[in-house]
């Protein structure tokens, strides 16, 4: 055999070689171009894509296109992000990996308003508040194992938040509700001074947790203090809980009177807290200085020492420490 | 119908670009015609000349060109090719032409960086502007090169249409640009037969053709890389080839210093390439290179100028690494498998790799002088893919894993030299 058959030998194997994986692939484009050809260029994206482009095509429609979005993703899903951005285009698009890292972002005047999560699945609008509680239901509450009360029916929690802090600070109050009564436990929350009430029901020998208790009640991020009633006598705990460094303090139960705060260190930050739980006026004295209060009135004032404090009111103490952590001075 | 316009920009313009500098095949004249459109633009883009006005001087330059040379009758000399190879290079091009037309984008890079770049480019008009400058977007790979972005801002500019289906013709243009320049030049550099095979060849290579990641129906960069690498390449083979004309030769080196040039500005990997070429072009060109290195330079220059402008975004400094390298040299082995491992995965490659290393022992026996001239190429270029390996900050696996059969596509001119090379000896 002569070596220009040889070549041609050579080349037609080659050939070969390359169009048996290129052939059936290039069929199966062409097959799959003329599923597509019938639908309109958009809808091509859709089925190509599937719901995730069904989510962007979506939020475009909710955006106007001048409106800068906060692209916030995770590190898994930071692909779907930049895919975001490129599809959200002309809108201009700042990424930020994590919650936290948006918070960080506090002083960045180009920190846009409108946000948007980006995961693997989809991508749609959020607020704020809205992502905070996904992160937060998502996660594990600080307390696995409350301490619960005596039966009661009614409980007075001195400090009800649902608030950040300095990044990752994020205080919530983690609540459990034990009801071992053999009927149903209907329970009237109060969130005070803002007056807002919601009922829930507890059915019996049953146990309800909320990881975020104001923001899952009441659907806003404030700090007051908190009334619980009870129809039937219940087990409870309520922690102040800071997620984001893992620490909680369980909640006295504030429904009477008391004023004495026991010395204790003071770090920064440190608040005095006054409440008045009762349905009538009173008077807190503050080192000789008597301030009236109204009928479930929440006063904070920071403080560098601890004050005399003295009334017919319930006045606790909060400091941080260096680390972070908040320490609750209570009275005794 | 949208996206007719695209496609008649693509065709229409980037030939006519490429005319500016003399008459010159289809193909080369559309490479030609993208590298100095985005070069142009980049150089303008950084002196701030405004693009549009940058832009409509390129269009009157080529029209004016292409017609004074249509006056002139010069055409460039034509060459007859086996029918049976020739329908074989145009048979996946109305395959690939029909799925381009109708199926969207659906690529990492393309979306991720380089059609965002253009989106961007075309919409602020500026390669400097608040998205470069992260004021309003991440900086991600911020300080890529942006010769393609450019064509691509160009296209999107003049369809009025930010849609990323205006842009699929011109990658698809690119692979047939590039299938035309290695028929003609290695046509006319070993044999017409052998031009027109090894350009069938290479558009049945499935990394070129159908592949999702680096492909003609990407937006990556690789497929240009690859191509302005071929012009620069065959400009050196050119200049070795005794049956080379005087007068191509006359401006060999020019030339060869504008493709080095569009290699520096479309992608990372193309400083080192550039660098190697010049290297290499060095014994063949001898004093003219400097001609070359200093139009390489300007463009080298220009970009370091642009990316002092600019913050960087998360892509990696290798010369900062490099000093690295002594403590990575647990990377060594993996860097030095990872294109063997790559040039035998026969979904990408066939038996491409196979046919070019027989092809290069047999052609260092027949055709030394060629062979050592493309052999040399590809061996200096991988290896320095194999350095920025050793020395990445990245898991050495996996960056192998989504670049090395890219970067095995920039080789591609001097592989299909060294099997058209064989072919002559026989």
């Amino acid at each position: 055999m002569s070596g220009r058959w040889l070549t041609r030998i050579a080349a037609a194997l080659l050939f070969v070689s390359l169009a048996a994986s290129t052939l059936p692939r290039l069929i199966a484009l062409v097959n799959d171009a003329r599923t597509l050809l019938p639908l309109p260029y958009e809808a091509r994206r859709e089925r190509q894509m599937g719901p995730w482009y069904v989510s962007i095509e979506k939020l475009r429609r909710e955006l106007p296109p001048n409106e800068p979005v906060a692209l916030i993703t995770t590190r898994r899903d930071i692909d779907s992000a930049a895919f975001a951005n490129y599809y959200l285009f002309p809108r201009h698009t700042k990424l930020f990996i994590g919650r936290n890292s948006y918070r960080n972002a506090a002083y960045d005047p180009t920190k846009p308003k409108t946000i948007a999560v980006a995961t693997g699945n989809h991508v749609e609008r959020i607020t704020y508040d809205g992502l905070r509680d996904r992160e937060l239901r998502s996660g594990t509450r600080v307390v696995s194992a409350p301490e619960l009360s005596e039966p009661s029916t009614t409980f007075v929690l001195p400090l009800a938040a649902s608030l950040d802090g300095p990044p990752p600070g994020t205080f919530v109050i983690e609540a459990t509700l034990a009801n071992p009564n053999p009927v149903p436990a209907e329970v009237r929350v109060t969130f005070w001074p803002k007056g807002l009430r919601r009922t829930i029901v507890i059915p019996p020998r049953t146990t309800t947790t909320y990881y975020d208790f104001v923001y899952q009640l009441f659907a806003i991020m404030n700090s007051g203090w908190m009334r619980v009633e009870s129809s039937q006598p219940l087990r409870a705990a309520f922690y102040f809980a800071n997620r984001g460094r893992g620490d909680a303090t369980l909640m006295p139960n504030a429904a009477a009177d008391a004023t004495r705060i026991a010395p204790a260190p003071l770090h920064r930050d440190t608040k005095l807290f006054v409440i008045n739980p009762k349905e009538t006026r009173a008077t807190v004295i503050l080192n000789g200085e008597s301030i009236p209060l109204d009928p479930h009135a929440f006063l904070s004032r920071p403080i560098e020492t601890l004050p005399a404090v003295s009334g017919n009111v319930y006045a606790f103490v909060t400091t941080r420490e260096l680390n972070g952590r908040t320490d609750f001075v209570w009275p005794q | 119908m949208a996206a007719m316009i695209g496609l008649a920009v693509t065709l229409i313009l980037f030939p006519l670009a490429g005319c500016t500098l003399g008459r010159r095949s289809i193909g080369e004249a559309f490479l030609f015609g993208a590298g100095l459109t985005g070069s142009v633009l980049f150089i303008a883009g950084v002196v701030h000349v405004p693009l549009v006005i940058a832009m409509v001087l390129i269009l009157i330059w080529g029209v004016g060109t292409a017609v004074w040379q249509l006056r002139r009758g010069s055409r460039p000399p034509s060459m007859s090719y086996p029918r049976l190879a020739t329908m074989l290079m145009v048979l996946p091009f109305i395959a690939l032409t029909f799925v381009a037309a109708i199926t969207p984008l659906n690529d990492f890079d393309g979306r991720a960086f380089w059609v965002l770049k253009a989106k961007e480019i075309a919409r602020e008009r500026a390669i400097d502007g608040p998205s470069f400058k992260a004021v309003t977007l991440d900086p991600r790979k911020n300080h890529y090169p942006i010769l393609i972005p450019l064509d691509g801002a160009v296209i999107l500019g003049i369809a009025h249409d930010f849609d990323d289906r205006q842009l699929r013709w011109f990658y698809l243009g690119v692979l047939a640009a590039l299938a035309l320049l290695v028929r003609e030049r290695i046509g006319r550099l070993v044999s017409p037969p052998a031009g027109a095979w090894c350009a069938a060849l290479l558009v049945w290579i499935p990394q070129f053709s159908v592949e999702a990641e680096g492909g003609a129906l990407s937006a990556y960069n690789d497929l240009a890389i690859a191509a302005f690498a071929a012009g620069a390449f065959f400009e050196v083979a050119e200049e070795v080839s005794p049956s080379a004309t005087a007068k191509r030769r006359d401006f060999g080196a020019i030339r060869f210093g504008l493709w080095l040039a569009f290699l520096v500005l479309t992608k990372s990997e193309g400083l080192p390439f550039a660098m190697v070429f010049l290297a290499v072009g060095a014994f063949v060109f001898r004093k003219r290179i400097t001609s070359s290195a200093i139009v390489a330079g300007i463009a080298a220059v220009a970009l370091f100028i642009w990316r002092t402008r600019i913050p960087p975004g998360d892509e990696e400094d290798i010369l900062r690494l490099l000093p690295t390298i002594p403590q990575k040299l647990h990377n060594v082995r993996a860097a030095l498998t990872a294109f063997p491992r790559h040039m035998l995965l026969m979904p990408h490659w066939g038996l491409f790799w196979i046919a070019v290393i027989i092809a290069a022992a047999l052609a260092l026996r027949n055709d030394q002088r060629n062979a050592t001239l493309a052999i040399s190429v590809i061996a200096a270029m991988l290896a320095v893919y194999v350095l920025v390996y050793v020395a990445t900050a990245w898991v050495v696996a996996d960056l192998i894993a989504v670049t090395a059969d890219r970067l095995l596509m920039h080789v591609i001119a001097p592989s299909l030299f060294l099997l058209a090379l064989n072919a002559r000896s026989r």
